[in-house]
């Protein structure tokens, strides 16, 4: 007998929707019964964000306080205090640009000309100078602002930014050295990283802010938020550095042999054969690291200091608009989804661009 | 420390005397002891946990020995991490899983060490990659990752890899036993010309066709000891080592 091969037919799109979700009429009344629900949701939601949402700050608040849906004019009213915080009025262009800074900084490291260990070093190092001198002053004729008016958005990203410059390379050490073929090295690193892991962040927050200037010698105390910034940045490296050791024993140990059977010394095949590899196996959790470690810049609102979360706080906690929490926080909500799923998106391009040649 | 193109001293290539090696309180090596003179192509065989990768793992320093000693061209192989650099840069090495590097693509592999360990400028370290992948017959895939190549290409881009460091030695470490049948033969054809252009080599295999072909001598090792050391004539018709004749018997018996 011949056989007849037969092609699958084609389905078109309406077709394929028909199938998928009204086969049976117990489908297609459960398909509709959600549908609707849906639709009421959305419906509902567009209403009170735009439809009967004010928008101008025209009415004052009591005017928006009257309308049935969002009152987006606290936004509008109080958006600098919400970026901001308490940076003085008219410096604060300054502390836009920092901003503006780390995303163009963020926006060169996904550019794959900037992908040698030096350049991306470079971005970031002058970046971040540029950072704090914008945002400090007292040089070029910039009046100086005090780490202690520092605030909102820019707060964050400068926390969030610290952290990961000082905690990855001090991860990278603190995974090496738990590797070290001496075992009261790496016994030690590994009761140090434990030791930091077990306890929370915000006890570590406060003893660096609060308790440990009492320990220290004057000259080394420096300023609270360096202090806080050096105790997130420990936390961070205990965690990363465990997600970068188990990266490196994804690497096979021929790797390592194949190096040094070609001559390269220790830190040449860390860096050109170990390090890569390993951080390519790293990637997705050390992404969620990076996304996990930007929420919990937050946090430093216990030892006093108004990152853009406290900052939400302050701008609806004065007076006339106490009763716009919810608005002040969604704004808030989207500016930490902007961040954290740009950070996200660029950890998934990160992995299909390294994908190339994987075994 | 040996420098690249110092006159030598006239002795052996690898000096290996009363070599003992230990995993703990098993005994990997027993009072081995072997001379291979410069040029001198060695067959290294012998049952499975015999010592035999052990020896030549120890040559480059791969592994620590424990007792004896070990010279590779005039320099003694001791703690002195000059040396041992020295040492690894005069001897290439291929091992039998290739362990090409998969973030780089098969040129990249060539060139890396030439560039960071014997400072060759980059033109000069494309070049001569370029000239061995030719050599090695796979001049196309030059811009292919390793992870493209089938793993008879994969060896012969290891061996590249490791003659673009100009080596005086070249140690195999069964270098195909992990291939696929229908590629042995693109590997070892490589190897014979090598040895054909009076590299000094030291190769672990079971191959014993090549052994017979190639090799000035074959040496045969059991239980962590050289058994027999022998040309391959003599080796593969007249041997009266009882050992030896029943591996060779397992080996060639089918």
């Amino acid at each position: 007998m011949e056989m007849v091969v037969v092609a699958p037919p084609a389905i078109g799109k309406i077709e394929d929707l028909r199938r998928r979700f009204f086969a049976t009429p117990l489908q297609a009344l459960l398909s509709l019964a959600s549908l609707a629900v849906m639709v009421f949701l959305a419906w509902k939601l567009l209403n009170w964000a735009v439809f009967s949402a004010v928008f101008t700050t025209s009415g004052g608040p009591e005017a928006c306080q009257a309308a049935a849906g969002a009152c987006w004019s606290v936004i509008a009213a109080r958006w600098r205090i919400i970026l901001f915080g308490l940076y003085p009025y008219d410096e604060q262009w300054r502390s836009a640009l920092a901003c503006l800074i780390v995303v163009v900084m963020t926006v060169l490291s996904c550019v794959p000309a900037f992908w040698t260990g030096r350049r991306i070093a470079l971005v970031w190092g002058a970046g971040t100078a540029l950072f704090y001198v914008l945002m400090k002053g007292g040089v070029l004729g910039l009046p100086y602002v005090g780490e202690e008016a520092w605030g909102g958005l820019a707060l964050t990203l400068f926390i969030f930014v610290t952290t990961c410059l000082i905690g990855f390379p001090l991860a990278i050490c603190l995974a090496l050295l738990r590797r070290s073929g001496l075992p009261w090295i790496s016994r030690t690193t590994g009761l140090i990283i434990d030791g930091v892991r077990s306890l929370p962040l915000i006890s570590i927050l406060f003893t660096f802010a609060i308790v440990l200037p009492f320990a220290l010698p004057q000259w080394l105390v420096g300023d609270k938020l360096y202090r806080v910034i050096l105790g997130s940045a420990l936390f961070f490296s205990a965690y990363q550095a465990e997600i970068v050791r188990g990266g490196m024993q994804g690497v096979p140990s021929g790797q390592e042999e194949a190096a040094m059977a070609l001559g390269m010394r220790y830190w040449q095949r860390v860096g050109r054969i170990l390090l890569p590899q390993a951080m390519r196996n790293a990637l997705p959790a050390t992404i969620n690291q990076f996304v996990i470690s930007f929420k919990e810049t937050s946090l430093v609102i216990i030892v006093g200091f108004f990152e853009i979360l406290a900052s939400g706080n302050a701008a609806y906690g004065t007076g006339e608009w106490r009763f716009a929490y919810v608005e002040v926080y969604a704004f808030i909500a989207f500016i930490y989804f902007i961040f954290v799923f740009s950070l996200s998106r660029y950890g998934a391009f990160l992995e299909r661009r390294m994908s190339v040649g994987e075994r | 420390m040996i420098s690249g193109n110092s006159p030598r001293s006239s002795g052996p290539a690898v000096l290996i005397e009363n070599l003992d090696k230990y995993y703990g309180t098993f005994q990997a090596l027993r009072k081995v002891s072997l001379s291979v003179d410069r040029g001198e192509r060695i067959v290294v065989c012998g049952p499975s946990g015999s010592g035999k990768s052990t020896m030549i793992r120890c040559i480059n320093r791969l592994e620590q020995h424990n007792g004896g000693r070990i010279t590779v061209l005039g320099t003694e192989l001791n703690d002195d991490v000059g040396n041992i650099d020295g040492i690894r840069r005069e001897v290439g090495m291929v091992f039998q899983h290739f362990n090409l590097f998969p973030h780089m693509t098969v040129l990249e592999n060539c060139m890396l060490a030439p560039m960071i360990v014997r400072k060759v400028p980059r033109a000069d370290a494309e070049a001569t990659a370029r000239r061995y992948l030719e050599k090695v017959r796979i001049p196309e895939q030059a811009m292919k990752y390793p992870g493209q190549l089938s793993g008879g290409q994969q060896q012969r881009v290891a061996i590249a890899r490791a003659l673009c460091m100009q080596p005086e030695i070249m140690l195999f470490d069964e270098p195909t036993s992990a291939l696929d049948p229908e590629m042995i033969a693109e590997v070892l054809d490589v190897i014979v010309t090598l040895a054909s252009e009076g590299m000094t080599m030291i190769c672990v295999t079971h191959e014993m066709g090549f052994a017979r072909r190639v090799a000035d001598r074959v040496i045969f090792m059991d239980g962590g000891e050289i058994v027999e050391q022998a040309p391959p004539d003599e080796f593969f018709t007249s041997s009266r080592n009882e050992r030896t004749r029943q591996f060779l018997s397992q080996v060639l018996g089918h």
